[in-house]
């Protein structure tokens, strides 16, 4: 119970640090770039009406949803395919290697041109960088699982369906979890960008406009309304991270 | 029940060959508990997994009910050395002993008592929420054992199963081995590099050479079906044995040379 405390208090402690020094230093700010954090919040409530969230925030939500759950089926899909099919692995590492080095962002122009600029563009945006580290990261632990558990599968003539859905899948899971945490971010990344270059609606087309109409503290607002998503979606995460690897994180904690 | 016939298998290292067993031949008679021991690099491992149909064979074949294995033989059930490892860390002891039944088409209910059954067994009696990293070695082994006897094999594969255990959890297990034998009518295949324990445990003990590995000798154990791990171990008879063992592996190591 202490430990829970001493725990939550750790998580909030950094974030409610730099909310107060940014609080105190923009106090009495009379920049007009850099607006009084207090002036911010005063014009959230005003610029984040129901409407708002009706037009431009859950329009984003849906869309990073939709592309990162593609991201994740193909990303699984594809990994478990590759990583279990010898000559398919082999054709294409070479290619699987370059894709981990191309920062997700520079494709962004490249797909706009091809998928036009409705919503279907935007979220296959999202998918052409959130799918990497799934598929990678699923790749690599569906190839690394331990010998003598196959073999113990194979022994008992589990099947492929079972071998893979009670032994492969399971024994790549923490990878594969890992991978999706990173293509959250990236999702999230890309989900605004995409809305900055062309868009009618969506958080990022919102900043977008109250920066060029000189809306600054709305500006300001809709980042810190970002940043709020990013870290809801991060927490959502951890919880389901918790309850699908509950087993690795106990045994890694009895182990050390 | 289980036939090896001019085994042999090489494995390819760095440009050249590495024959790792030469030619065995033996068969193994229904009910049979048979010990296979040999030193350490020997090709154990190698002939246990080609007669387990997960090593394709480079020469001869293996039998099991006359049918020649091409693929894991139904109703065969294998305890690997590395017990830690072969059990699966994301489910529980229950679930790990209950999962080579899922295929059987067995009800749930059926599941749940073999489930409990092959734990009372193995002296793991309502341990199926327990999860198997919490478990010491010795009854990680037990949780590997009692999957083998839930599945109620016909034959029982088993590698080295207690080389990583402490000496009284080894005895231990080695009575369990001995009274799962007896009671379920099984034949069991047991490899080990122990002398001691092929004698205790076998009716016959196969010796096998260094690499390229064949049968070095075959000896029949006459110690009788109840054997006790001081009296039958102080015992001149299995004294003898033992010595006889000894011999045949230290001729076939320095045949090896
Ligand atoms: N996959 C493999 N590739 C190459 N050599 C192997 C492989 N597996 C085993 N060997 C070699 O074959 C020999 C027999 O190995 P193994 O069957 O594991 O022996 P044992 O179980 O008796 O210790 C050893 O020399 C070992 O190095
Ligand atoms: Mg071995």
């Amino acid at each position: 119970m202490v430990n829970a405390i001493r725990k939550a208090l750790l998580a909030i402690g950094l974030p409610a640090v730099l909310f107060a020094a940014w609080w105190l230093a923009s106090a009495g700010s009379t920049s007009f770039y850099f607006p009084p954090l207090s002036a911010i919040i005063a014009e959230f409530g005003e610029t984040w009406t129901a409407e708002r969230w009706r037009d431009d925030v859950l329009p984003s939500v849906a869309r990073l949803g939709a592309g990162y759950a593609l991201s994740c089926i193909a990303g699984i899909a594809l990994g478990v395919l590759i990583g279990r099919t010898r000559w398919l692995f082999r054709l294409t590492e070479p290619v699987l290697e370059f894709a981990r080095a191309v920062p997700p962002p520079v494709l962004v122009p490249v797909i706009m041109l091809f998928a036009g600029i409705g919503d279907g563009m935007k979220v296959a945006v999202i998918v052409s960088g959130s799918v990497w580290p799934i598929l990678l990261n699923t790749v690599a632990g569906v190839r690394s699982v331990e010998p003598v558990q196959l073999d113990t599968a194979a022994a008992y003539r589990l099947g492929r369906t079972r071998t893979l859905l009670e032994v492969v899948l399971p024994s790549a899971s923490p990878r594969i979890v890992t991978g999706m945490r990173q293509a959250l971010a990236i999702g999230v990344i890309l989900m605004v960008i995409s809305e900055m270059f062309a868009a009618q609606s969506g958080l990022g087309f919102a900043i977008v406009q109250f920066q060029r109409s000189y809306a600054i503290p709305a500006m300001w607002s809709g980042i810190l309304l970002l940043g709020c998503l990013g870290a809801a979606l991060a927490a959502l995460f951890n919880v389901f991270d918790r309850a699908v690897l509950h087993w690795y994180h106990h045994q890694r904690a009895e182990e050390a | 029940m289980l036939e090896v016939a001019g085994i042999g298998r090489d494995y390819r290292v760095d440009g050249g060959t590495h024959t790792a067993v030469d030619s065995l031949s033996f068969q193994v008679a229904e009910g049979e508990l048979v010990c296979i021991v040999g030193p350490s690099g020997c090709g154990k491992t190698t002939l246990l997994r080609m007669c387990a149909g997960l090593l394709a064979p480079t020469r001869g074949r293996a039998l099991v009910d006359g049918r020649e294995v091409d693929g894991p033989p139904e109703g065969t059930a294998v305890v690997f050395q590395e017990y830690g490892r072969s059990l699966f860390p994301w489910m529980r002891v229950g679930a790990n002993v209950e999962l080579p039944l899922k295929r059987l088409g067995l009800t749930r209910g059926e599941r749940r008592n073999r489930v409990a059954e092959a734990l009372r067994l193995v002296d793991l009696e309502g341990k199926e929420r327990v999860w198997p990293w919490q478990l010491s070695g010795g009854m990680q082994q037990r949780v590997a054992i009692a999957r083998a006897v839930a599945f109620r094999p016909r034959l029982l594969l088993m590698d080295e199963p207690f080389a990583a255990v402490d000496a009284q959890t080894r005895a231990d297990l080695e009575d369990l081995i001995r009274d799962l034998w007896s009671r379920l009518g099984i034949t069991v295949v047991f490899i080990t590099h122990d002398i001691d324990e092929s004698v205790y445990l076998g009716q016959r003990v196969l010796v096998l050479s260094s690499p390229p590995t064949t049968l070095r000798a075959e000896i029949h154990v006459d110690l009788g079906p109840d054997r006790d791990q001081l009296e039958t171990r102080s015992g001149p008879a299995f004294a003898k044995l033992r010595a006889a063992v000894w011999r045949e592996i230290q001729a076939a190591k320095r045949g090896g040379e």
